[in-house]
């Protein structure tokens, strides 16, 4: 009373003046006009975005002059975000008087994001802002890795690289150019400028990623990546954590969770607690790599019980070529396949699953039932973790689609498809032909099946002289910190015998580049043009990255020629750069070369940017021109106001597409297999989403169908039975028979090759946090905040028996030497398996070498031949910037490097990187500091020697003189008459 | 309305009740919302408007990580803004609470005040902040930069008055939780599916790390580190029932079992609750403010020494003694302002609380306390010291001497008092809402004031009678205060179990040597010992009394260092 009294007394001017709402003044300046059609909001109901009609032109509130009302005003950019693969749409918000980025919010039109982000889309700011990104060209002064660079231009760039391409590819040396790529963020780009070099020079980063899963896919339907619909699926089964990392992390999470809200059961498979295990309804924590062993019992289950899609397997599945070849004796009908199916999977039982993997025979069996109700709808998925962890990884894959074909779960709502089904690559211009050579550094012999590049090797193989580089590049790939063995990679990127020019392509500093001779700045997400495509659902789309603030200057009437005139210092972006590249390569045309990169509305001239995105996007995304027309926008103005376009919504799988009268009307069909073949070639297609390919052969042509048993005749599975290959005729005559069905392999860390007694445990070396990607997101702060360290997950019971609370350190001893690290002690992992995140244990040599935010200050040593000792002089420090949150950074911790402990685990069949370490752990002593490292490279060669041996190199079994399965699939496919094997290695 | 207009009219925004749902059953932990918000409002590092706890609970392989969006929680009666002396914290008509970091002075009651630790210092503008429902983009039309990024849409604001809102419906059909109901703040942030585990602050100990972090907070390190794996704790000796049956023997109130409220569990490889990711926060009030409690005591108690013997003719005082006493207590109310000033973070915007006040907080109302206590000191003062120069006539002095310390009194005693009243209204620091605590402050201010007389009468001389008085007033509040300590501020089992916390963190924990060694033994046992020792020892009487002086109000420091800081290292998310 007294207070109220006083208060109006007082007249406090306080309480009045908060919660006033006025319009902002209507922006006045003119921008470019949008023609899309506008709807005024009538409710008063929030809403997510700026209303697409007035993206060019919108004013907001400064949220830093707040609660006072600044308007400012910016225009609205669709961009990509460049962070994980899943190519989430990004909305850049440019403030149209500073030409300053204020931030990125998602893209409400992105058909596979749907305007949400995690938490990398709006630490992008951070990308472009980071203080210690590169902003010019340099070029190494000293000796190679010794830290010092000069600022060179371009052209000097330029010019020097393509000579040396020039002059490698008139010398017939195509073999000695590698182009080393992380996840490219981009679709079908490379496809078109390394083929027109003629070489075979693509090297990805598939070997530490995905071999594993793509190849047991492959083996069932010719295509190596699943797309589950899981927004619509009764039975959401997950090996591996996919509501926190990817393929694809922020679009799947989304439809997981849909799926699960709507009633689906989610099943995760995950050694450790994710947070997607967290999450599920049934977490099943295996030992590693007995996934198998549950899978297989599951599917005896439904065989067993007869819950299974008798349908839906006797149409699709190769039983037939099954019985012919294992059984010739028995007649060949579905009854009698049935009748060994039984047999076959009678030794799964759910004890011996439980068995193996730890897990009570009671879930697997609650887990088998839940599956047996999935209806069809059962939507897989397996990405790393088990798939790219394991000897024999790729059985795992393998399984658990064998669960998809007896649930019947195939290019169905709420099943899983092929990604090719839900993915568009448009045709790029000018497409040269196939290159006639082979590179044995990345398709090595010794690896027939492999799924893809053997990039682990390549140091091994250069050691061992089986050959040398010209012309490395590296791009968006740190392969010195990413790659097991990093420190094989460190001695031959040091030597110049082995790798003549070294030329790293990055935004950022990254342990790979300061080996470089060359660092090339190139920009983030926000910097760049790229096509990208994603199978991150039912339905099919493509989405346009662009360099904001060029497209922001374009609209504002100040149109800039290439994209360095927009982004910071003198960053540029790969499309412009390999065009320029090629074009210096072949400046006259005399190679060939320079023919794919003439602009097609302008013959001889060189093509731009806008050119070659337009002439896509007019010519090989169906519907995109006809709904840019519907607003009076070129394709290329459409894609650049929206950022995105949907192809296609819903399941559209191929396989059930019955032949067309006209493609049967010159067809033979064989009367054994049913396969149908046609001479009429193969009109070209728009998508060029690689796929397996069959050639056509003089007399019947290409294979183009199947008759089923019921007389229909429809496309089928692009494998060489035109069916799921429940029997692999390729493994089996490619030199793996006892492989040839999916069966269980035992993984190298197999229970029974584990000594716990002598404190032996498997470190199970790769997950992502669900808020970095790699070295990708080191320069993100808001990232790096949250996240900076990476403890090894140890179970309560193994702690207690070492003495070991959270925070002690402890001493992990791998097969090639050993790291120390922090505990974290959690009852979130199985006992006897330790884990530790692949994202952390960032560094750098020099107090100034970049990459202040993520990397810690260490002391690297050679003791000895191939012995590597590293040592942390001090982890992360706040420091003086332009930016001043990195004077407040609080946090110190760096994380431990673990992978360079690691050797090369090559599977001899999928060609994986087994990341799985059997490993001995003991407390860290007295001499040993968090951080410390300790490598042999001499006892990596020799582990990969083992692993090698374990190989059938196709000179060995190659049923037909071909290096490879021809129809297998393979990125930058060579000629066919590269596939041939050199006649003196056959003996 | 003006077509395309996305502004919302004045008359539609009063309807609205804004609030935010955050469905647990869809999060992810992805920290999307962590990070767009930190764009969307130019965050600093360091400090989080927004942000995702993690707590992993269970015994493998039944384990879960619980999530939870934490942050502002609007609440309907939100204890920020009412101390606030500034209005710079701030509810709007549509229910957000909101603030103006232009106005802020810095003071940092609001953090006290906020049982949630939503709020923090901006190290770029040193002015308080926190979530605001991004009302910028709110006053536009446009949902909160969270919600939008939310890749499971888990986060739903909306307006809780329209019973069509989504936030309203789902609020309606779905059991939901807030955070610390019995605050009585009535939050506005819903949470679906949360679990205790993350709601309790206090239930889910912090390690050496957490799981991708460094621990660094200043609030966490060194105290709830528990790993998850707390130490056996005393042997738990079985009682026996009188129906023979082995019972557990009672427990002290409030503090839980173990080291967590809630009975999880705690053996090595048994049940696990450990946190895994939390905002780290830093403890808003330092030295200054137990430095600001011990010199207001002094400035008031001097004071009150001296009016109560001039007022109640105890003891004949003359013009020069009592020009220096209250130059004395005015020197050490100057000290105490200086004090609140220098602990601002803002404090060239101290001014703003004279001219902006906001009379619902007991800072505004402190602060004129001490202005009024002051100027009738003052006044008194320069009466006493011109009678003493012969500047001012003594009968002016003298007549003028009864009635300023009558009105002085209850002035002085208002200045002693009012930091219990701004105390209680601190709601993060159940600790300090203490009943007891204006008499407390009474009695220290008693204690300290006779204290600082004691040690002034080694260099002044004093009638005897005034000395007598001062004597006994040092012994008495002495006494009274020993006695509310041990057996009122500590002796009393506390409510709630914040405050259980924090008590045991003084007595038994991180500040018990500031307690025993300070409050008990220099502040009251040597004090009293030397007290005893001056009775039999008159001739030593004035430097042993004047030690007791200062060994009590050293001891008074001690206290008021582990009372400020001990709650605020309990932590409230």
């Amino acid at each position: 009373m007294a207070t109220s009294l006083l208060n109006r007394l007082l007249g406090t001017l306080s309480q009045t003046s908060s919660a006033r709402v006025e319009p902002l003044t209507p922006p006045v300046a003119r921008y470019v006009p949008s023609s899309a059609p506008a709807t005024a909001p009538t409710s008063v109901e929030l809403r997510d975005y700026p209303p697409v009609e007035r993206w060019n032109d919108w004013t907001e509130y400064d949220p830093k002059a707040w609660p006072q009302k600044v308007a400012r005003r910016y225009t609205l950019v669709p961009t990509v975000c460049f962070n994980c693969e899943s190519a989430c749409g990004l909305l850049a918000y440019v403030d149209v008087e500073t030409l300053k980025i204020k931030k990125f919010e998602g893209n409400p039109l992105h058909p596979g994001s749907r305007g949400r982000n995690c938490a990398k889309g709006p630490a992008t700011l951070n990308q472009v802002y980071d203080p210690d990104r590169i902003l010019y060209p340099l070029k190494r002064a000293g000796k190679r890795g010794e830290g010092k660079w000069v600022r060179v231009s371009w052209d000097e760039a330029l010019n020097e690289i393509a000579a040396r391409i020039r002059k490698a590819i008139i010398e017939q040396r195509q073999t000695e150019i590698i182009y080393h790529v992380g996840r490219p963020g981009h679709d079908g780009f490379m496809e078109w400028v390394l083929p027109a070099w003629g070489v075979d020079a693509h090297n990805s980063h598939t070997n530490v990623c995905s071999s594993g899963a793509r190849c047991g896919q492959a083996m069932w339907m010719g295509y190596d990546r699943p797309s589950p619909d899981h927004a619509n699926a009764r039975v959401i089964l997950l090996i591996s954590s996919h509501l926190e990392t990817g393929h694809y992390f922020n679009p799947h999470a989304q439809r997981i969770m849909e799926g699960k809200m709507a009633g689906a059961k989610l099943i995760v498979f995950d050694t450790r607690l994710s947070n997607t295990a967290s999450l599920a309804d049934e977490w099943i924590s295996p030992w590693p790599g007995s996934e198998t062993a549950i899978l297989l019992a599951i599917a005896n289950y439904l065989i067993r019980t007869g819950q299974y899609d008798r349908a839906f397997v006797r149409r699709w599945v190769n039983w037939a070529d099954y019985l012919r070849a294992e059984h010739p004796d028995l007649p060949v009908s579905f009854e009698h396949f049935e009748m060994k199916l039984q047999e076959l999977y009678a030794q799964y039982t759910f004890e011996f699953a439980a068995q193996e993997s730890g897990v009570s025979a009671e879930q697997i069996e609650r887990v088998a039932k839940i599956i047996a109700r999935c209806e069809g709808k059962l939507a897989t998925h397996s990405w790393r973790s088990a798939t790219s962890s394991n000897l024999g990884g790729w059985m795992i894959a393998r399984c658990l689609w064998f669960l998809n074909v007896l649930t019947g779960s195939i290019g169905v709502e709420g099943g899983t498809s092929a990604n090719v089904w839900d993915k568009w690559i448009p045709r790029h211009p000018n497409m040269a032909p196939h290159p006639k050579v082979w590179n044995e550094l990345t398709w090595p012999q010794e690896y027939p099946l492999n799924f893809y590049e053997m990039s682990i090797l390549l140091p091994h193989f250069l050691k061992e002289g089986r050959g040398k580089v010209d012309t490395y590049f590296t791009r968006v790939y740190n392969p010195l910190w990413t790659n097991p063995d990093g420190m094989s990679w460190l001695e031959v990127l040091t030597d110049e015998s082995k790798i003549g020019l070294h030329v790293h392509l990055s935004p950022t500093w990254s342990e790979t580049g300061w080996f470089a001779d060359y660092i090339l700045p190139m920009g983030v997400g926000a910097e760049r043009h790229d096509m990208m495509s994603q199978e991150t659902h039912a339905g099919c789309w493509i989405a346009f990255r662009q360099p904001v603030i060029r497209e922001a200057m374009r609209r504002l009437g100040r149109p800039v020629r290439d994209t360095r005139e927009a982004n910071p210092g003198e960053v540029w972006e790969e499309v412009e750069f390999w065009i320029e590249l090629s074009w210096r390569i072949d400046p006259d045309g005399s190679l060939g070369i320079r023919k794919t990169f003439e602009s097609p509305y302008r013959p001889g001239q060189k093509i731009t940017v806008d050119e070659l995105y337009g002439w896509m996007f007019e010519n090989h995304v169906p519907g995109l021109p006809e709904a840019a027309a519907k607003e009076g926008l070129t394709p290329l103005e459409y894609m650049r106001r929206y950022g995105a376009f949907e192809l296609r919504k819903g399941v559209q799988p191929t396989f059930n597409k019955p032949l067309s009268p006209s493609e049967l009307a010159e067809a033979t069909i064989d009367p054994d297999t049913g396969i149908v073949y046609t001479k009429t070639p193969a009109p070209p297609s728009s998508n060029i989403t690689p796929l397996p390919y069959f050639e056509p052969d003089p007399e019947r042509g290409r294979p183009i169908g199947i008759r089923l048993e019921d007389g229909e005749i429809v496309t089928g599975f692009l494998t060489p039975s035109r069916k799921l290959e429940f029997y692999s005729t390729t493994l089996r005559d490619w030199g793996w028979p006892e492989y040839a069905i999916p069966t269980y392999i035992h993984s190298h860390v197999h229970p029974s090759k584990v000594d716990r007694s002598k404190n032996e445990v498997v470190l199970l070396s790769t997950f992502r946090l669900p808020t970095l990607i790699h070295t990708r997101s080191g320069n993100a702060k808001w990232l790096y905040e949250i996240s900076h360290k990476n403890p090894v997950w140890i179970h309560t019971s193994d702690a207690e028996r070492l003495g070991l609370r959270t925070g002690d350190l402890i001493k992990v001893i791998t097969e090639i030497g050993y790291f120390v690290d922090r505990v974290w002690v959690t009852e979130g992992i199985r006992p006897g398996v330790i884990a530790c995140s692949h994202h952390l244990g960032r560094w750098r040599l020099q107090e100034d070498g970049g990459g202040r935010l993520s990397t810690a200050l260490v002391e690297l040593k050679q003791e000895g031949d191939g012995q590597w000792k590293m040592r942390q002089i001090h982890g992360i420090k706040p420091y003086q910037s332009d930016d001043p949150d990195t004077a407040r950074i609080w946090w110190e911790d760096a994380g431990v490097h673990q992978n360079l402990t690691f050797p090369v685990h090559p599977d001899p069949i999928s060609g994986m990187h087994c990341w799985h370490q059997k490993v001995r752990i003991e407390p860290a002593g007295p001499n040993d500091r968090y951080g410390d490292i300790y490598v042999d490279t001499k006892r990596a060669h020799e582990v990969y020697r083992e692993w090698l041996a374990m190989t059938r190199p196709a000179y060995k079994v190659s049923p037909n003189g071909l290096r490879r399965p021809h129809w297998l699939l393979r990125p930058f496919r060579p000629a066919r008459e590269a596939y041939r094997l050199p006649q003196k290695q056959k003996s | 309305m003006q077509s395309g207009s996305l502004f919302h009219s004045q008359k539609e925004l009063a309807m609205t009740n804004y609030g935010f749902l955050i469905d647990q059953r869809k999060c992810i932990g992805c920290h999307a919302c962590s990070t767009a918000c930190k764009s969307e409002n130019e965050v600093p590092l360091g400090v989080y408007r927004t942000w995702v706890k993690y707590v992993e609970t269970g015994t493998f392989p039944n384990t879960r990580r619980h999530f939870q969006v934490t942050r502002c929680n609007h609440c309907a009666n939100p204890p920020c803004v009412r101390i606030c002396p500034v209005t710079a914290m701030y509810q709007r008509t549509d229910g957000i609470v909101e603030f103006d970091p232009k106005v802020c002075i810095g003071c940092k009651a609001c953090m006290q005040a906020c049982p949630y630790d939503a709020i923090y210092i901006d190290p770029d503008t040193h002015n308080a902040a926190k979530c605001h429902f991004c009302a910028h983009r709110i006053d536009q039309g446009l949902k909160p930069a969270c919600e939008i990024v939310c890749p499971e849409q888990a986060i739903i604001s909306g307006d809780l008055d329209d019973p069509n809102s989504l936030i309203s419906q789902l609020i309606a059909r779905h059991p939901v939780a807030v955070r610390k109901p019995e605050q009585g703040t009535a939050p506005k942030l819903f949470y679906i599916d949360a679990d205790q585990t993350t709601l309790t602050p206090t239930a889910a100990p912090v390690g050496a790390t957490f799981m991708w972090a460094d621990v660094v907070s200043e609030q966490l390190v060194g105290h709830h580190n528990g790993n998850g794996h707390a130490k056996p704790t005393r042997e738990v000796i079985p009682l026996t029932a009188a129906s023979g049956a082995t019972i557990r023997p009672p427990r002290e109130q409030g503090l839980g079992v173990g080291q967590t409220p809630l009975m999880l569990g705690g053996r090595i490889a048994g049940h696990m609750v450990q946190t895994g990711y939390n905002a780290q926060h830093k403890v808003p009030w330092h030295w200054p403010v137990p430095a600001y409690l011990v010199t207001k005591g002094i400035g008031s108690g001097v004071f009150l020494a001296v009016a109560a013997a001039v007022g109640l003719g105890l003891a004949p005082l003359t013009a020069p003694l009592l020009a220096i006493a209250l130059f004395v207590s005015l020197l050490f109310i100057a000290i105490t302002t200086l004090l609140l000033i220098i602990d601002l973070d803002k404090p060239h915007m101290f001014f703003t609380i004279l001219t902006r006040p906001q009379w619902r907080s007991w800072l505004t109302r402190g602060a004129f306390a001490l202005i009024a206590f002051s100027a009738v000191a003052g006044i008194w003062f320069l009466a006493e010291a011109g009678a003493a120069l012969n500047l001012v006539p003594a009968a002016v002095a003298e007549a003028l001497r009864l009635p300023l310390a009558w009105v002085g009194m209850p002035l002085a005693v208002l200045a002693a008092i009012y930091t219990a009243f701004l105390f209680a209204q601190a709601e993060g620091r159940d600790l300090w809402q203490s009943p007891l605590l204006p008499v407390h402050l009474l009695a220290q201010a008693l204690m300290a004031g006779s204290g600082t007389m004691l040690i002034m009468a080694l260099f002044m001389s004093m009638p005897p009678a005034l000395l007598t008085v001062l004597v006994w007033l040092f012994a008495g509040s002495l006494i009274l205060d020993l006695f509310m300590i041990l057996l009122g501020e500590f002796g009393i089992p506390h409510a709630s179990e914040v405050a259980a916390r924090a008590a045991h963190d003084i007595s038994h924990g991180r500040y018990r040597q500031h307690f025993w060694q300070g409050a008990i033994t220099l502040g009251h046992v040597v004090p009293i010992a030397l007290l005893a020792l001056a009775l039999l020892a008159p001739g030593l009487a004035a430097p042993l009394l004047a030690a007791a002086g200062l060994a009590a109000i050293a001891g008074l420091y001690a206290f008021e260092y582990a009372f400020v800081m001990a709650p605020q290292h309990v932590p409230n998310s």
